[in-house]
């Protein structure tokens, strides 16, 4: 795993199903927190793993995943800065 | 909604020597299935394949639709075109040795050759909306309620009170529509060849649209998953455990999942009838609707129906070919996320979920009731049969969906 940074955000969008995650994501990118430098985006469900990057990365962020524990993933996004 | 500290509840992970003992679910399902006959047993056994396929593929049609139009993202359904192409092959020869002059004018009854006409786009239409506000068609309602998404059993309550809906209303919509309208099989007037060379150049041209209109917005990203790897292999018990872990942990790509299901459906047709799991849920619905004391007048032209049709219960028994294949399914996606270690209950927080669950298994019910089939029979089982009404509600369903990401980005 990689190391933490100090008080990323963590959106915890477990138990929701396609496209929820994606939009909540997109969602907290573009209305809750515009430009927020880095936010983790917890999910449980693997197909988020591949729409909330591309929709992230359009956003111009970087993106990284961990899988924290068996069938769970934390999605880190961010800025470089 | 904001973002939030890590709650530390609700996980659910099972402990490592559960993990290969639920193989004795579906060992323990089969050998009872096999008590009741032959059949019961293999539609089982193909429905637990089925289920166990969708779960490793991750093989979501809503996704294959949605994603191209939500994200330009057409990688799953392509795996989708090239399983059809598959199965094209396949049903070609199956129905080929039950009806080898296709110009003599019979049709082979248990492909899913349907009266194609008004019905058939409005319940692909519906049926489009309704499997994205769901977010999972009924054959991905019934592989993720194994996997353990409470909203896709809401979902499922959802399709079964839109099917009772729809049988209520069948015989004002047999006599409208179903009733006059034809059913249209390629072979009948261009013979097998020719409706193979069709099938593939449209094929061929849905698989260059997807390309297209990936183009039309490249961006494709494929970002790894950092996990904790293991050593290299250096034995072949370790060449054994890294080849299994690619059949049970690792995620299939969706092309391997759309082969191996069309290979499946080839199967079952050869021995019984295409994979359809539709009828049999309309059939529930109809028993727990008489159950509580509101009996399903009788629908017209059922008899004559194949593919997805409501089913009637028979000699009383809940036990039948379809029961078991959709059982199968559930089990199935159970034993493979099991495996994969990714099962859990996955319950939305957010209340509203459980409205678009249930409305859009409504809207979805409704439709797959209307349009005489889901994703599955009314879609990947019916253009391998080489009919009209194949194209024609996977257009009107492609529609729905557009239509349904419209709606969708409105609730978020």
């Amino acid at each position: 795993m990689a190391e933490t940074e100090t008080a990323v955000p963590v959106l915890d969008v477990r138990g929701e199903i396609c496209p929820y995650p994606m939009l909540r994501t997109n969602k907290e990118l573009d209305e809750v927190h515009p430009g927020i430098s880095a936010l983790d985006v917890l999910t449980d469900h693997p197909p988020a793993l591949s729409t909330i990057p591309p929709e992230a990365m359009k956003r111009g962020y970087g993106c990284e995943i961990d899988e924290v524990r068996d069938g769970e993933w934390m999605i880190r996004l961010f800025k470089d800065a | 909604m904001t973002a939030q500290p890590v709650a530390s509840t609700r996980r659910f992970s099972l402990p490592e020597s559960v993990h290969i003992a639920v193989l004795l679910v579906p060992i323990a399902i089969y050998l009872l299935a096999l008590g009741g006959g032959v059949s019961l047993a293999t539609f089982f056994a193909v429905g637990s394949a089925v289920g166990f396929t969708l779960q490793r593929a991750r093989l979501c049609f809503v996704s294959g639709f949605r994603d191209l139009f939500m994200l330009h993202q057409g990688r799953t359904l392509r795996g989708l075109i090239v399983g059809l192409a598959v199965g094209t092959i396949g049903f070609a020869m199956v129905m080929g040795t039950i009806i080898p002059d296709a110009f003599a004018g019979r049709t082979p009854e248990d492909a899913h050759i349907l009266p194609v006409g008004l019905a058939t786009v409005a319940g692909g239409l519906l049926f489009g909306v309704g499997m994205v506000l769901a977010g999972g068609c009924v054959s991905g309602s019934l592989y993720r309620m194994g996997e353990g998404y409470v909203a896709s059993w809401v979902s499922m309550a959802g399709v079964m009170i839109g099917l009772y809906a729809l049988n209520q209303t069948w015989n004002f919509w047999w006599d409208l529509t179903i009733s006059t309208a034809p059913r249209v099989w390629f072979p009948t007037t261009i013979g097998y060849t020719g409706s193979i060379v069709l099938t593939f150049a449209l094929l061929a041209a849905a698989y260059v649209a997807t390309l297209w209109w990936e183009r039309k917005q490249a961006f494709v990203a494929n970002v790894p998953i950092r996990r904790a790897q293991p050593a290299p292999p250096a034995s072949v018990a370790d060449d054994v455990r890294l080849a299994l872990r690619g059949v049970f942990r690792r995620e299939w790509s969706p092309l391997t999942g759309g082969v191996v299901l069309s290979m499946l459906n080839i199967l079952l047709f050869i021995k019984y009838r295409p994979l359809g799991v539709v009828g049999e849920i309309s059939r529930w619905a109809n028993d727990l609707g008489a159950s509580a004391g509101i009996p399903m007048a009788i629908q017209k032209g059922l008899d004559g129906l194949a593919g997805c049709a409501a089913a009637v219960t028979e000699g009383g028994s809940w036990f039948t070919d379809g029961f078991m294949l959709n059982i199968g399914i559930i089990v199935g996606a159970f034993v493979a996320a099991v495996l994969a270690r990714e099962f859990r209950l996955r319950i939305p927080r957010q209340p509203q979920r459980y409205f678009q669950s249930l409305g859009g298994g409504v809207i979805m019910g409704y439709g797959a009731g209307l349009g005489l089939g889901c994703t599955l029979g009314a879609f990947y089982s019916a253009i391998p049969s080489l009919a009209l009404n194949g194209w024609v509600y996977a257009l009107a369903m492609a529609g729905g969906a557009l239509i349904g990401t419209r709606i969708i980005r409105r609730l978020a």
